[in-house]
């Protein structure tokens, strides 16, 4: 009964703190205010706050955690929805998509397994590309750790919006097929919902580079951890 | 109220898929992650006509549009790995950074290139 209390307290509190996210983030659209941070942060200085340890609050957690597999699900629709372009635009797409997860893989173990950091880590750091769920789930398979390769996955993704002005000047990216694979290939939601902003094509690829980054990389990556690691 | 209750149809549907492609994963002991299995059976059951857009629509929709909120406990675990990023593990940071120009810069130049490349044929 106690645990019934506390998990429906979690989870009550994490519906409050994600809705005065969103809410504050309509009125301050800036990367650092993103729901995802905002709450994040909130949540912690929470519970450092009231001493509530990680275990306690993950009572109610938990829930939440449970209905992360259904939302991978779900990001079936909106390739769905783009099929059409995505027929149009398979080979290029599907390319450059799959070049991604393979530099991404590889250049994420190698630069970690070179600066002596443990397989703890470089498993958690290999699938930092893709969308958090599809990236907590590999870590979660090969051996890394789910909360650090959320991490990891949120450096890809505002690390990402922050650099991609030189990232496309230094690599003359200026066609949208170009601009929406790189960010969805490389910064998953958070480059998608950039993109979108700004322009509704570029948006649309993204969100094609993003659903197929997270089937090409949870594919490869535990064949390439093993044979490289 | 209608439309609460058919996004939790949606949602028991969805949570269907996830659970047969955890089940497809434990039987063919595949390291791709059930939930992405499910996604592909999801894409291939509406690419069939064998489920319809309308079906998923709702569900699909809420779940993508506030998909930030179901990953907030996993964030916060953070709280138990903060001292991996003390002293050298600053690197990593450094890190992953590096290696998302280089993902975002290849693939997108290999893209464009291909996409040019197209064009120029079709014109």
């Amino acid at each position: 009964m106690n645990d019934f209390i506390i998990g429906l307290t979690v989870i009550v509190s994490t519906i409050l703190i994600y809705w005065g996210s969103v809410t504050f983030y309509k009125k301050c659209r800036h990367i650092y205010t993103a729901p995802i941070i905002l709450s994040t942060v909130v949540t912690i200085v929470v519970l450092l706050i009231f001493q509530i340890p990680y275990e306690t609050y993950m009572i109610g957690g938990q829930w939440i955690d449970h209905l992360l597999g259904p939302a991978v699900v779900g990001l079936a629709y909106p390739l769905y929805q783009y099929r059409d372009m995505l027929k149009k635009m398979l080979l290029p797409v599907v390319t450059g998509t799959f070049i991604g997860a393979v530099v991404g893989i590889t250049s994420g173990l190698f630069l970690s397994k070179w600066a002596g950091f443990s397989e703890l880590i470089i498993n958690s750091i290999v699938p930092k590309s893709v969308t958090t769920p599809v990236a907590m789930a590999i870590a979660d398979t090969s051996g890394g750790a789910m909360p650090l390769a959320a991490v990891f996955v949120m450096i890809a993704g505002i690390g990402g919006v922050l650099i991609h002005p030189f990232v496309w000047r230094y690599f003359r990216l200026n066609h949208y097929i170009g601009r929406g694979v790189g960010m969805g290939s490389a910064s998953h939601a958070i480059g998608t919902a950039t993109s979108m902003e700004r322009d509704d094509l570029e948006g649309s690829i993204s969100t094609i580079a993003m659903v197929l980054s997270a089937v090409f990389v949870s594919i490869i990556a535990p064949g390439l951890t093993v044979l490289l690691l | 109220m209608n439309k609460a209750v058919t996004i939790i149809v949606q949602l028991i549907g969805l949570y269907f898929l996830y659970w047969v492609g955890t089940a497809i994963q434990k039987v063919l002991h595949l390291f791709i992650p059930g939930s992405v299995i499910g996604l592909v059976l999801l894409f291939a059951l509406l690419s069939l006509k064998l489920v319809s857009e309308q079906w998923v629509q709702k569900g699909a929709g809420f779940m993508i549009t506030h998909l930030p909120f179901f990953f907030i406990p996993a964030t916060v675990g953070i709280i138990s790995y903060a001292y991996i990023f003390k002293g050298k593990g600053i690197l990593l940071i450094g890190i992953g950074m590096f290696s998302t120009a280089l993902v975002m810069g290849l693939s997108g130049a290999v893209a464009q290139k291909m996409t040019r490349r197209m064009e120029r044929f079709y014109e």
